[in-house]
């Protein structure tokens, strides 16, 4: 039984396709900018290629996240907490808070032992606590989005922001470029801003081991030092945790597809 | 002895001095954008404003620093807050003032005075460049204009665009998104002003609304603003050329105050 998990984010669109709920046979992201369907039509196309899969083979197709409605062909769509959260007790069994870092909105929720979610708290206001702040600082430090993470790990003293609004910290970084601040120090600031924001959120929920980060940030390494400094625990990360929504919607199709296999005739899905 | 005080205000954009003279009528202006060396900023806004007033340094008797950067006037003999200055200065333009609300550049402020021109209560939004002037700088840019342009544009919108994000930065996208699907950009003009005027409505309301309301700071300036704010306000508001050069004026004006006090 195969099933497809696509996240369709404000930045990203990933994709994810599982075979019987357990094995990952393929993912793969796009930039969603233009029309997010057609971006998502060739994703499935991409990932039915690396997994060797005609498109009519996927079972099920469940969609998540901010464009989830989007897709005419999903069978189901499930909200992006619960895919997140399924999606990281998939790859941490022993994940009991789930920390999602996403373009334009970052999360927190915590979850029980069989993955349901607990308790959530999302900032999507302001994007200070997002992804679209390390984007904006990309562009104005002149330093590739890829190269910031690395960069920022040579940091000895971070700078860290004072201004909460990522317009305003605007000012501030380049003042501080400006008074010769060295540049991964720079960086490392940025990320230990954005590690605030999300210890905040998951304040409110409540922090408890393990702590599992997903989302388009997980692959930042300076994001997951900042994170892991300001939480003062270990935090899971796995390169496949930047598919976390995807997986879990895949995995929570699977599930609905065993459900409705098992399902009497004519009581429909 | 001559009373020539001068007051100068070091915002966060822009540094405005002037210059007082007998019965405090302006003798002269000034106003220049804030480059890195703030002290030399001051400097340059009070030589300025003496220009304008054809007088020399040696004739003024008193200066007083206020804004954001006050503590950068270090040729003042008294520092004010921005605050009580603004107060001082609207109240002194428009006497019924008892509200005073000041968008700066990347702030915003809304002040209950007395009838004397002193501070009561005051609500401030500097954490957060939505609201500001700021904000209205970004979208300006992401529109493809110049920030002076935008106000009158504004007015000439014929179905107001609503702006659903607060988040300066989600709000440029949101903008860029308006543009992409043929939305005229006067209606998302008409839509970004609406929503700065909702902010300060907002704040505005943390110290009561009440009759007469002064606008100030540099976004007074703009008129697609001065009437967003009427409309979401249902309620007249007082605006004046001066508007920008309040702050200064009112530092000039608790300088005139302390040199009469002392000497008394």
């Amino acid at each position: 039984m195969i099933t497809g998990g696509l996240d369709l984010g404000a930045g990203v669109i990933k994709g994810v396709l599982l075979e019987d709920g357990r094995r990952i046979l393929a993912t793969a992201s796009v930039p969603s900018r233009g029309s997010p369907v057609q971006a998502a039509r060739h994703l499935l196309d991409e990932l039915g290629e690396t997994a060797n899969i005609a498109p009519g083979d996927v079972d099920y197709l469940c969609t998540t996240g901010f464009g989830r409605y989007s897709i005419p062909e999903r069978n189901l769509q499930v909200s992006d907490f619960t895919s997140s959260a399924r999606g990281a007790i998939f790859l941490f069994p022993k994940t009991r808070l789930v920390v999602d870092v996403g373009t334009q909105a970052s999360r927190t929720m915590s979850v029980s032992e069989t993955g349901r979610v607990l308790k959530f708290k999302m900032n999507e206001k302001c994007a200070a606590g997002a992804g679209r702040f390390v984007e904006r600082c990309s562009k104005y430090l002149q330093v590739p989005l890829e190269e910031m993470g690395p960069k920022a790990l040579g940091s000895e003293h971070p700078k860290l922001i004072s201004s909460v609004c990522a317009v305003l910290a605007e000012t501030e970084i380049i003042n501080n470029v400006a008074e010769g601040v060295p540049l991964p120090d720079i960086l490392m600031g940025v990320f230990l801003s954005l590690s605030q924001r999300a210890y905040s959120l998951m304040r409110y929920v409540g922090i408890r081991p393990e702590v599992t980060l997903v989302g388009g940030l997980v692959r930042n390494v300076g994001m997951v030092k900042a994170l892991h400094d300001t939480v003062g625990m270990d935090v899971n990360v796995a390169p496949d945790a930047y598919y976390a929504a995807a997986l879990g919607s895949a995995i929570l199709g699977h599930s609905r597809l065993l459900k409705l296999a098992q399902a009497p005739r004519g009581t429909g899905g | 002895m001559s009373v020539v005080v001068a007051g100068v205000d070091i915002g966060s954009t822009t540094a405005k001095c002037v210059v007082l003279g007998e019965d405090a009528r302006i003798l002269g202006k000034s106003l220049n954008v804030v480059g890195v060396d703030i002290v030399k900023d001051a400097e340059r806004a009070l030589e300025a404003a003496l220009a304008d007033a054809h007088l020399s340094r040696s004739e003024v008797s008193f200066i007083t620093g206020t804004g954001y950067g006050r503590y950068k006037v270090y040729f003042g003999q008294l520092i004010v807050t921005e605050i009580s200055c603004h107060a001082r200065g609207a109240s002194f333009l428009f006497p019924g003032t008892r509200i005073v609300v000041d968008i700066g550049g990347q702030d915003t402020k809304a002040i209950r005075i007395n009838e004397k021109g002193e501070v009561v209560d005051f609500a401030m939004n500097d954490k957060c460049a939505a609201g500001t002037g700021r904000f209205l700088d970004v979208c300006a840019n992401a529109l493809g204009y110049d920030v002076a342009e935008i106000g009158p544009l504004s007015l000439q919108a014929r179905r107001t665009v609503k702006i659903t994000s607060t988040c300066t930065v989600f709000a440029e996208s949101e903008v860029t998104s308006y543009v992409s699907r043929g939305k005229d950009p006067k209606d998302i003009l008409a839509g970004l002003h609406a929503s700065i005027a909702n902010r300060t409505l907002s704040l505005m309301q943390r110290v009561g609304v009440e009759p007469e309301i002064t606008f100030t700071g540099g976004v007074s300036q703009n008129e697609g603003m001065v009437h967003a704010l009427r409309r979401r306000l249902g309620a007249p508001v007082n605006v004046s050329p001066l508007s920008q050069y309040l702050g200064a004026l009112g530092a000039a004006l608790h300088g005139r105050e302390r040199l009469a006090g002392g000497a008394s």
